[in-house]
């Protein structure tokens, strides 16, 4: 329906790659349409210097396939639900049922292995349908109902935990059955494939081991929703909506219709995080989840996206997922104190979003000129060189820093 | 609109007010109902209410349905609905203060912390009614009984095991509980007083794996990265404990040793995995559900209970894990 509309500039927001244009051939021009989509190599420095720690202190140890993949792994289902959550963020909006919604989904995958010998084919989709409908509620009762979403999606945090452990009677589920004859039955074992560390899949297909299936479906699901966000009708919506509504709604957009959609599909990504998150475990905790939505959210933050709306991209949440887990890894390998993990993480992550900031160094001027001008109030003699002084071009860096 | 928000208004409080009246008639009710409940017969039902910090660990969960269970072997008693604080403090205490107003017979509360907990403890102490202090401590001295584990003994007994199965010494790995927590600090130093007999076994590895099983994959892996020699792995639960050994088969370093703590007797929990030899060892965290029972039907009785009851662990390996989970699995007995 929303598709005969014509398509509104990104009102008040930032396209994900407003440039691309057709000028130029052959590498040139695949360049320029790869590179905005990359964006500066400042967007990744929080990443590099991670990294870059991570090979200074353990060299191959770090760098080692096998580690990498654990590293990414372990994170797997937070990133999936901060893609979602990015979405929601995008539309100006906020989802705090993410965690709940992929304990439910989790231990609902778990319950279907174990007790009911589902084949893994018909588990993730029916995950998904019940990770979309508690979405579709969180969707309707923000767009309909006008519920803000932070307070609907955190009575849809406790509502999910709570039927959760209804259903689960408190007790954690074991995704490992065995049949009659004492091996695991075959859907337990194709069940383990979701994510059971040692178990990959596409072996032959992606190299002679294949991919861990984890690795494999946050990455899927990175590029599928960054197709979503920068080449569709529908992507550019929620840009505009989050940008702002008044004029999305007056362009044409069923603002409405777009809200409703981005919680459904965050919901339908819990629920899609469910099973992995089972099959990591190789069970389902009644508490599975827990605080996993602050993990999402943080990295979408960490990645550029702005909790103000209609500001971020799928691959600056990818790599704000990147450095959560990837700086964890990398005070494990080097076993540093449990409690001064905590200290270092914070303080790591604070640095790696002023770093990536792309106003950085013009907010660093500002910031001097300011200290100068000053200085020139109360001390007479000097006067801020007409160079330093801000131009028109910094004035919307400089609106920007208080945040 | 003005004056249909008016008649809502007027609606509303006309509503509250019946409301208000309904339960103070229903409180006086109550009230002279249980008036004399000071001196029971002989074939009255002693109440017990019972304040639970937290349903949702499946420990708990496993000691709401044991009590439940326990407590039908006493007829004179009757559990009310358990009330499940959430991990919150201050719902733990207006529950506790609602069971003194209820004025049940026997107050049984595991508290979510001591310090915030012990003021309702007290008040429940001054209004005469018998507290039950089960799991978890509270600093006050008016209780009737606590009941409770020793995990400083659970953690030496894993230690004198981490000694028998490497009698040349060895390296071995610690997955610790939330740092701040009680029962991680005994499990640890219970363990360490244990080892330190033998200087050749040391700790080679540390880690607060927060009581998650997620957490114990994530940990065994990045020590398995850094190359580090383990031979044994004490985990402070279970869970912890399956985790690492998934991560470790996962790496195939099957001769790894996983020892774990809680023993629940759920298809998923400790003692399956001591069958099915995932672990070497788990060592059974007493619920105290049973004693409890008991320690009620002796008030009720008018019997003279112990202060402070303290109870043992049992040592679960693969002979006796059959045993020990028939005797506390719960499917079945309670709905």
């Amino acid at each position: 329906m929303t598709k005969t509309q014509p398509d509104p500039a990104p009102a008040g927001g930032e396209g994900p790659d407003g440039s691309g244009g057709p000028d130029g051939t052959g590498a040139v021009s695949r360049a320029r349409r790869i590179l905005p989509v990359l964006g500066s190599l400042q967007a990744y420095i929080g990443l590099i210097l991670i990294v870059a720690i991570g090979v200074i202190t353990k060299g191959d140890i770090f760098l080692n396939q096998t580690n990498l993949t654990n590293a990414v792994g372990a994170f797997a289902t937070r990133g999936i639900l901060a893609v979602g959550v990015t979405l929601v963020i995008l539309a100006a909006g906020i989802d705090l049922s993410v965690g709940s919604l992929m304990g439910f989904a989790s231990m609902s995958a778990a319950i279907m292995v174990a007790h009911h010998d589902m084949p893994v084919w018909l588990i993730v989709p029916a995950c998904m349908l019940i990770g979309a409908g508690f979405g579709l509620a969180n969707g309707i009762g923000t767009a309909w109902l006008k519920i803000q979403s932070f307070v609907m999606t955190l009575a849809m945090m406790s509502i999910a935990r709570g039927l959760d452990r209804k259903m689960s009677d408190n007790e954690s589920v074991g995704t490992l059955v065995a049949g009659p004859d004492g091996e695991l039955t075959e859907n337990s074992e194709s069940f383990q494939k979701l994510g059971t560390p040692d178990n990959n899949v596409l072996e032959g297909i992606l190299g002679p081991d294949g991919i861990y299936f984890p690795v494999l479906a946050f990455l899927m699901v990175c590029v599928v929703f960054h197709l979503l966000l920068s080449r569709t009708t529908f992507g550019r919506h929620i840009y505009a909506v989050g940008g702002n509504p008044t004029a999305a709604r007056l362009s044409g957009i069923n603002v409405t219709f777009v809200i409703i959609a981005v919680f459904t599909l965050s919901g339908m990504l819990a629920g899609f995080a469910g099973p992995i998150d089972a099959a990591y475990s190789v069970s389902a905790d009644p508490q599975a989840g827990y605080t996993y939505e602050l993990d999402a959210i943080a990295a979408a933050v960490i990645g550029g996206a702005s909790l103000a709306g209609g500001k971020g991209t799928i691959i600056g949440t990818f790599v704000g997922a990147l450095i959560l887990t990837l700086l964890d890894n990398v005070l494990g390998l080097n076993a540093v104190d449990d409690n001064w993990q905590l200290v270092i993480k914070g303080s790591i992550v604070v640095l790696a979003v002023v770093l990536q900031r792309p106003d950085l160094l013009q907010s660093i001027k500002n910031g001097i000129d300011r200290l100068r001008g000053g200085r020139s109030r109360t001390g007479p003699g000097r006067t801020p060189s007409k160079a330093r002084v801000p131009g028109p071009a910094s004035a919307p860096a400089s609106e920007e820093t208080p945040r | 609109m003005s004056s249909s928000t008016r008649t809502l208004r007027r609606a509303l409080s006309a509503a509250t007010a019946v409301l208000a009246a309904t339960a103070l008639a229903a409180g006086c009710a109550s009230k002279t109902e249980e008036g004399d409940g000071g001196e029971k017969g002989a074939g009255d039902e002693f109440v017990i209410g019972y304040s639970q910090a937290n349903n949702a660990e499946p420990y708990r969960a496993q000691l709401n349905k044991q009590l439940e269970h326990y407590v039908k072997d006493h007829p004179d008693l009757k559990l009310l609905p358990i009330a499940d604080a959430q991990q919150d403090n201050a719902q733990q205490v207006s529950q506790i203060q609602q069971f003194v107003q209820q004025k049940v017979d026997i107050l049984i509360v595991s508290p979510n912390e001591p310090a915030p907990v012990t003021p309702a403890v007290e008040q429940a102490c001054a209004a005469g009614i018998p507290v039950i202090i089960l799991d978890r401590t509270v600093d006050t001295e008016c209780y009737t009984s606590f009941i409770g584990g020793d995990n400083y003994e659970i953690g030496k007994k894993a230690g004198e095991a981490v000694a028998r199965e490497l009698p040349d010494g060895g390296n071995v790995a610690e997955l610790r509980g939330l740092l701040s927590t009680e029962p991680q600090k005994q499990r640890h130093d219970g363990f360490m007083e244990a080892i330190a007999a033998n200087p050749d076994i040391k700790v080679v590895e540390e880690r607060e794996g927060k009581w998650l099983q997620p957490e114990g994959t994530k940990i065994m892996q990045q020590w398995l990265a850094r190359g580090t020699d383990i031979d044994l792995v004490y985990a402070h639960n279970d869970p912890m404990a399956i985790g690492a050994q998934q991560a470790a088969k996962a790496a195939g370093k099957d001769e790894i040793k996983f020892i774990g703590i809680d023993g629940l007797a759920i298809p998923d929990g400790g003692i399956r995995a001591v069958q099915q030899e995932r672990m070497a060892y788990t060592y059974l965290y007493p619920t105290g559900a049973e004693e409890a029972a008991q320690t009620a039907a002796d008030i009720a009785a008018g019997e003279k209970v112990e202060k402070k009851q303290t109870l043992g662990t049992v040592e679960i390996t693969k002979d006796n894990a059959e045993d020990v989970y028939a005797k506390y699995d719960m499917s079945g007995k309670v709905d």
